[in-house]
């Protein structure tokens, strides 16, 4: 008897001590938690359908009707027809939903304790907020692609570029990142669901209204213009529909992409401190 | 002729190598407003490898804070632990590597299969897939969730939950396992399933094993070793033999009203009692709350088998004007050690 467990202690600590490495319990802590909720997802019919449904309501039901409103007014003249004025911010608020659905899953699973099993395994703590988050990227990007499709459908057309496509993608993660880093960090501080969706609504509506989202900056009051320039919305908005569709910009990509970087790095960070101390002292 | 001191240097921790589990004078301070509460008030424990330890103590003990800290969840105040010789803070990595546990809510998603369950435990474990599956098989058996493996959990009964978060706290093939109340709330029939398995387990893989609960039965039918725990320390640990024998041969419970501290008083002085506590029935529930009425109550260990001594009991009672409304015999039990030392029943 002895000698077994003498001998299962050796392999068990040869084991421990060696490990796969660090960027590998990384990589596959991440992949590991992204494949169960895309697994999770990929069951889940309603997830599913909401997914791809809420987007094609926003087109239809707010592209169309306002697209014909616009086009009888004489000083609103975009440089592309309103269907594409309007799909970049369709887009950027759709992936606003997913981060904050990403925050969402992770309080979810931070309040059930579900998360003590990742907490407690040998993947770097990072990697819990990376996995889950990134199926909800994941699934941003697929509502990104089925509105763009969508809008080709409506008549949109698409800047058929593909360096510039790629770019547009490219701002869109980019600003996803920025959101899924404040809904990270409401997750890891919100006591439950309410608190949680009481925080991130308040979040919502200005992000989409107080931007040049729908409407051009020059039609809005001076101070919510002004505002405006605040929301990463307005940058992100202004360098997506000039990527997909050619738009004139409004500002310029020499301000969108920094600014937008800046906007990233600061909620990453901020969501992955607010994570960091949430768990590490619970009480 | 001098003699020269040298100064002894500080040894190097020792690791004891049949130590699974060390714990030195842990401490854990919770921030509750502007009050600081010690969780933890110097928790000293020692787990030998291959070993089966039962903390054992009422709710708000201080059990599901020291799993907390052996499994690296929440980092210690102060004090020191070390699993599998693996420091919790610095070494938390390697330490993650060679543990397993189950925690005392039911931690599965509802929306995940029973094998999904376990094969993202035993991928985030880094497991190799051929490995993860062959375990798979094996533990599915060994819990009986055969049937039940490829459902989505959310149709599992409590039990098949528990048994399924036993099976991924296995998966690894873990060296020290941590079992954060693994029968709680669970029938009679699938709390014997669960001590069943973890019987087995240490018989045929010498695991370690380190499980609270506050069922007394659980305790001593398991446990190699149990540590009494309560406000945060260890008041006394043993086998289960050992702390029962201390109390004696046999413990009368008395239960009565009037000179209660005198009555106690003249006991502690008689040559046959080992000693003598008065105990506040501990927190009643439901149906009990209402029907009895809170009396208090003494307990006697005796040194020698009560039969004798009885009558004399009877007659100190009446000279110290104690009056006895019901007098019981019993040999005694875990219940009667967790008595003595926390002067508290605990709820079974």
């Amino acid at each position: 008897m002895a000698t077994t467990v003498e001998k299962r202690l050796e392999t068990v600590n040869n084991r421990a001590r060696t490990g796969p490495g660090k960027g590998r319990e990384l990589a596959g802590g991440v992949y590991t938690l992204w494949r169960k909720h895309m697994k999770k997802f990929s069951r889940s019919v309603m997830e599913i359908g909401g997914t791809l449904f809420t987007p094609i309501l926003w087109m239809l039901l707010f592209g169309l009707s306002m697209g014909g409103m616009v086009k009888g007014m004489t000083d609103f003249t975009p440089s592309v027809n309103y269907i594409a004025y309007i799909t970049p911010g369709l887009m950027l608020l759709t992936c606003l939903t997913a981060a904050i659905l990403g925050g969402t899953t992770l309080l979810m699973e931070r309040t059930s304790g579900i998360i003590k099993e990742y907490l407690i395994a040998p993947v770097p703590r990072i990697a819990v907020l990376l996995g889950t988050m990134s199926s909800s990227m994941t699934k941003a990007l697929m509502q990104a692609v089925v509105i763009i499709v969508l809008g080709l459908l409506l008549g949109s057309g698409l800047n058929l570029n593909p360096l510039d496509f790629v770019a547009g993608l490219a701002i869109l993660l980019i600003y996803s990142l920025g959101f899924v880093g404040i809904a990270a960090a409401a997750a890891s501080k919100a006591r439950g669901m309410e608190s949680y969706h009481t925080l991130i609504g308040v979040l919502n509506l200005p992000v989409l209204f107080l931007s040049n989202a729908l409407y051009p900056l020059e039609k809005m009051p001076a101070v919510l213009a002004a505002l405006a320039y605040f929301n990463p919305t307005t940058y992100a908005v202004d360098a997506t529909r000039n990527l997909f569709y050619g738009a004139k910009l409004e500002i310029g990509l020499w301000l969108d992409i920094p600014v937008l970087l800046a906007f990233m790095v600061l909620g990453v960070w901020f969501g992955y401190r607010t994570f960091q101390k949430a768990v590490a002292d619970p009480a | 002729m001098t003699q020269i001191v040298q100064p002894v240097p500080p040894a190097a921790q020792p690791i004891r190598r049949n130590l699974a589990i060390e714990v030195s004078n842990l401490v854990r301070t919770f921030k509750a407003g502007q009050e600081t509460i010690r969780a933890l008030d110097g928790v000293d424990l020692q787990v030998e490898s291959g070993s089966i330890y039962a903390l054992l103590g009422p709710n708000g003990a201080g059990k599901t804070t020291t799993i907390n800290i052996l499994t690296t969840l929440i980092p210690p105040t102060s004090g020191l632990a070390r699993v599998g010789g693996f420091d919790v803070v610095k070494e938390a990595a390697q330490l993650r590597r060679i543990i397993g546990a189950t925690f005392q809510e039911t931690v599965v998603d509802k929306n995940l299969s029973g094998r999904d369950t376990l094969d993202t435990h035993g991928r985030l474990y880094h497991l190799p897939k051929s490995l993860i599956k062959s375990r798979i098989e094996e533990l599915t058996r060994l819990v009986e969730l055969e049937d039940a493996i490829d459902r989505a959990t959310k149709t599992y009964s409590g039990g098949m939950k528990r048994r399924l978060e036993l099976a991924r706290g296995l998966l690894t093939q873990p060296q020290v396992l941590f079992l954060d109340e693994p029968t709680q709330g669970l029938d009679p029939q699938n709390r014997d399933r669960i001590w069943t398995y973890i019987r087995q387990l240490k018989a045929e893989q010498g695991l370690t094993i380190l499980l609270t609960t506050h069922y007394m039965e659980e305790a001593e039918q398991l446990a190699d070793r149990v540590g009494i725990i309560d406000y945060g320390r260890i008041i006394k640990s043993g086998t289960p033999e050992e702390l029962i024998g201390a109390l004696g041969e046999d413990v009368v419970t008395i239960l009565g009203s009037g000179e209660t501290g005198r009555f106690l008083e003249i006991l502690r002085q008689q040559a046959v009692v080992d000693w003598a506590n008065e105990y506040s029935p501990g927190p009643l529930q439901g149906e009990d709350m209402l029907s009895t009425p809170v009396i208090p109550s003494i307990q006697v260990g005796l040194k020698e088998q009560a039969g004798k001594s009885l009558r004399p009991i009877v007659e100190l009672a009446e000279q110290a004007g104690f009056k006895i409304a019901d007098l019981s015999i019993k040999r005694p039990s875990l219940n009667d050690v967790f008595l003595k030392y926390t002067g508290r029943r605990l709820r079974d």
